[in-house]
Order: C-alpha cells, then sequence, then structure tokens
C-alpha cells in the first residue's frame, strides 16, 4: 500500500498503467462485494480495459443480467435520478470540497480573531488591524460579553434561590448557550456595532484598580495597571 | 478516547444488524466506491459501469463514459464506433475530466491547507487556555473571574470603537472602506450571509505575504 499521493490524471508509462490497473480493479471488485455484502444490497459492477477484451464483472455474469434487468425494469426517470458519469460526479465531489473548504477556513478565522482578542486583552496594540479585522474583533468582545452577562445572571440567580429555597433549592446553572460564529441572529446587532461607531460613544469608566485585573492597557489615556499578577 | 470511525478496524464481513448503522454505511461506502471507480477510470482509461441498489431501494449508478454506453458494450459485445465525430466528443469529455480533476485536487489541497491551519489554532487556545485563566470556557470561571474579564472587555471593547472611528476618519467614505479587503465594499454589512461573512476573509488568506497572518494574529 503506497502512502504516496498519487496525481489525479492518467498514467503515460504503460506498465505502472497495467500495474495500477490490476490492482485497483481487484480492490474495487473487493469494496462492491463488501458493500453488498455489510448492507445486504443487490450490485453489480462492469469494467472494461485495454488489457482484457472480456470485459470484468461482479458478482457473476449471471448475477449481472440479473441486476441490469431489475435497472431497466425501473422507469427511466428513477434510473437517471441518481445516475452520474465522471464529469457530474467530480462536479459533486468539487462543490463539497469547497464547501468543506469554506467552512475550515470560518472556523479558523472565528480561532483566529479569539486568539487576537485575548492578545489585545493583555495589551497588544490595535494598531495593525484594519477596518474589518477591527469589526470582526468589536463582534467578537460583544459576543464574549453576551455570554458572560448570561452566566453571570444565572449563576446570581442560583445563588438567589439557593438562598430562597433553603439548602434543598436547586435551579440547575444553565449553560451558557453559545451562539455559533454563523447563527448569529444578531445580524441587525452586527450591522448596529459598526453604526454605533458613527455616533459619538460615551466613554466607559473603567472599575478602580484592582490587584487582580487583567493588565487592560489603554494606549489613548489611562496608564497601564500595575499588576501584581503580571510582571 | 473512544473512536468515533470505524476506520483502520476489522468490521466482519457479515449484513450489519443495526439498521441506523447500516444506511450510514452504506452511504459512506457507495461514495468511496464511486470514488474508487472514478479514479480508475482516471488513472487508468478504464470503462466501467457500477450500480448499486440502496436499502431504500433506490438506484445509484455511475458510468464512465456513461452507464447507458457501458451497459450497451456489455450486451452487444461490439466494439466502440471509432468515427471521427465520436474521436473528437471522447476527445472533449476526457479535456473536461483532466479540467474537473485539477480543480478537485486544488480544492482538497486547500482544505488540507487550511485543515492544518486549524489544527495549530487549537493547540495554541489550548496552551493558552493552560496559561491563563481567562482564556478558559466561561462556564468554568467564578463570579469574581467573570466580573473582572467583565470590565477588560468592555475596556477592549472602547478600545476597539475608538480605533476603528480614527480609521474612518483617516479614510472617509464607505467606498474606501474595505479598500484593504478588495471584496468589493459590501457596506455595512452583507445582510444576506446572516452574520459573520466568510467570503470577506478572503483576502486575508494571501498565501504569499505570510508576514500578514503571523504578524498580528
Amino acid at each position: 500500500m503506497t502512502r504516496k499521493k498519487v496525481k489525479l490524471a492518467y498514467i503515460t508509462n504503460d506498465s505502472a498503467r497495467k500495474a495500477t490497473f490490476k490492482k485497483r480493479k481487484k480492490g474495487l471488485m473487493k469494496k462492491v462485494s463488501e458493500l453488498s455484502t455489510l448492507c445486504g444490497i443487490e450490485a453489480c459492477a462492469i469494467i472494461c480495459s485495454p488489457y482484457d477484451t472480456q470485459p470484468e464483472v461482479w458478482p457473476s455474469p449471471l448475477g449481472v443480467q440479473r441486476v441490469l434487468s431489475q435497472f431497466q425494469k425501473l422507469p427511466e426517470m428513477e434510473q437517471c435520478k441518481k445516475m452520474v458519469n465522471q464529469e457530474s460526479f467530480l462536479r459533486q465531489r468539487i462543490t463539497k470540497a469547497n464547501e468543506h473548504l469554506k467552512k475550515q477556513r470560518k472556523d479558523n478565522r472565528e480561532k483566529e480573531v479569539t486568539h487576537a482578542m485575548f492578545q489585545c486583552l493583555t495589551g497588544k496594540s490595535l494598531q495593525n488591524l484594519n477596518l474589518m479585522d477591527l469589526n470582526d474583533l468589536g463582534w467578537m468582545v460583544d459576543r464574549n460579553l453576551k455570554e458572560i452577562n448570561k452566566r453571570s445572571d444565572s449563576l446570581k440567580n442560583v445563588t438567589i434561590s439557593q438562598m430562597a429555597a433553603g439548602p434543598s433549592g436547586e435551579h440547575p446553572s444553565q449553560r451558557a448557550e453559545v451562539p455559533a460564529f454563523e447563527e448569529n441572529n444578531d445580524n441587525m446587532h452586527r450591522q448596529q456595532w459598526f453604526m454605533d461607531l458613527l455616533t459619538p460613544q460615551e466613554p466607559l469608566g473603567f472599575g478602580g484598580p484592582d490587584e487582580m485585573m487583567l493588565p487592560f492597557v489603554d494606549n489613548n489615556q489611562n496608564p497601564p495597571w500595575s499588576n501584581t499578577f503580571f510582571p | 478516547m473512544a473512536r468515533k470511525s470505524r476506520g483502520r478496524q476489522k468490521v466482519e464481513m457479515v449484513k450489519m444488524s443495526k439498521e441506523s448503522n447500516l444506511q450510514v454505511t452504506f452511504s459512506k461506502r457507495r461514495s468511496g466506491l464511486f470514488k474508487k471507480a472514478s479514479e480508475l477510470s482516471t488513472l487508468c482509461g478504464a470503462e466501467i459501469a457500477i450500480i448499486v441498489f440502496s436499502p431504500g431501494n433506490r438506484v445509484f449508478s455511475f458510468g464512465h463514459p456513461g452507464v447507458e454506453n457501458v451497459i450497451d458494450r456489455y450486451f452487444t459485445r461490439n466494439p466502440p464506433q471509432n468515427s471521427g465525430t465520436m474521436q473528437l466528443i471522447e476527445a472533449h469529455r476526457n479535456a473536461t475530466v483532466r479540467e474537473l480533476n485539477m480543480q478537485l485536487t486544488q480544492a482538497v489541497n486547500q482544505f488540507e491547507i487550511e485543515k492544518k491551519r486549524g489544527e495549530e489554532l487549537s493547540q495554541m487556545r489550548k496552551a493558552g487556555q493552560s496559561q491563563s485563566w481567562w482564556e478558559a470556557p466561561i462556564e468554568e470561571l467564578t463570579l469574581p473571574q467573570i466580573e473582572q474579564l467583565k470590565v477588560s472587555l468592555e475596556g477592549l471593547k472602547m478600545n476597539v470603537t475608538k480605533q476603528a472611528q480614527k480609521l474612518l476618519i483617516e479614510n472617509p467614505g464607505p467606498p474606501q472602506f474595505f479598500a484593504s479587503s478588495s471584496s468589493g465594499g459590501i457596506f455595512p454589512y452583507d445582510r444576506k450571509a446572516g452574520g459573520f461573512n466568510p467570503n470577506m476573509v478572503l483576502p486575508h488568506y494571501d498565501y504569499n505575504n505570510p508576514g500578514y497572518r503571523r504578524g498580528f494574529f
């Protein structure tokens, strides 16, 4: 079993091609057989090559006959519905591959932005970010704030209800629901976030210095917090 | 750690007992089977037809150059006609398939690259979580920690806003808004994308300029 990546193109070397054909044809027949057995279904395969005058078939000429007549008895529409050739099959695969690619890029982008957020929380400058990055970063911060608020509310509710209900009281603290990066219902929220940029914001006051505070550095105004946590 | 799939494990060659597993197996293996057939056609120029009936009695078929084609040839045992027109058609078809195979290879390669990047990022996050308490999932934080984190995040938000306003002032006008992104300006935001618009991400994926990505993110 080779572990080298095989280029998806016609093999020009005659002997290599013939060897590959033999191996892969055998493998293909095995796979059809397994599929049929494991799933208890009818199947057949016909392989024609320049190396054999007779086509090679699975399961047997009789078996092929059986499956073919079953196939041809079906209305044409049913036959064609899930029929593919090289071209259509490859197009399907390309589409799927592109979908996977898109999703992976989206996931990666989310991870990158999250990473950036944590870096900025500990003092990294915002200078190198363009508007798109800033927008995504702001969105991510907002999402985290939302989750925090939800979580802190539910924690506070647990405390209150525990106090109210006594030792037996129970309010399962809810897992903060994390909205998926894509399923953000706050589409308007996102646009709103950016629109807000165009209107003057009231500067948020910082809480008093607290030695457990994250060393958030405000480049414009406040001096960096001195912090015992982070030298 | 429990395995999700049974890859690289030996599977007994008998009909599967669990109906739900059977359907999934059929789906996956049928797909893999067609993939192998496609590769065999491409690599060796073989003509192939495969017909399978699903557990639900739907029929799936793959054929190169076409299912009907191969079936006819099988029954009539006639050598394929080799008129000039047929050759032309075949040449055209082969060229198309060649092109598609290249596109497929490209897409798969790009995906592999992104996947690897994703794993790197996950590693980074894991490392970060073990070092810094604020990187942990919010459910794991105590109330005082959450309150602190909240203040810091609000501070960050303010700074991000300020910085964005600064940039907006320096580059007035929506058309230039996304000038750096070359995505054609979708101000204020692409409503159709339902939130995060992954198409806007594309400009970042400049593999010839790795400095950008490594530099900040």
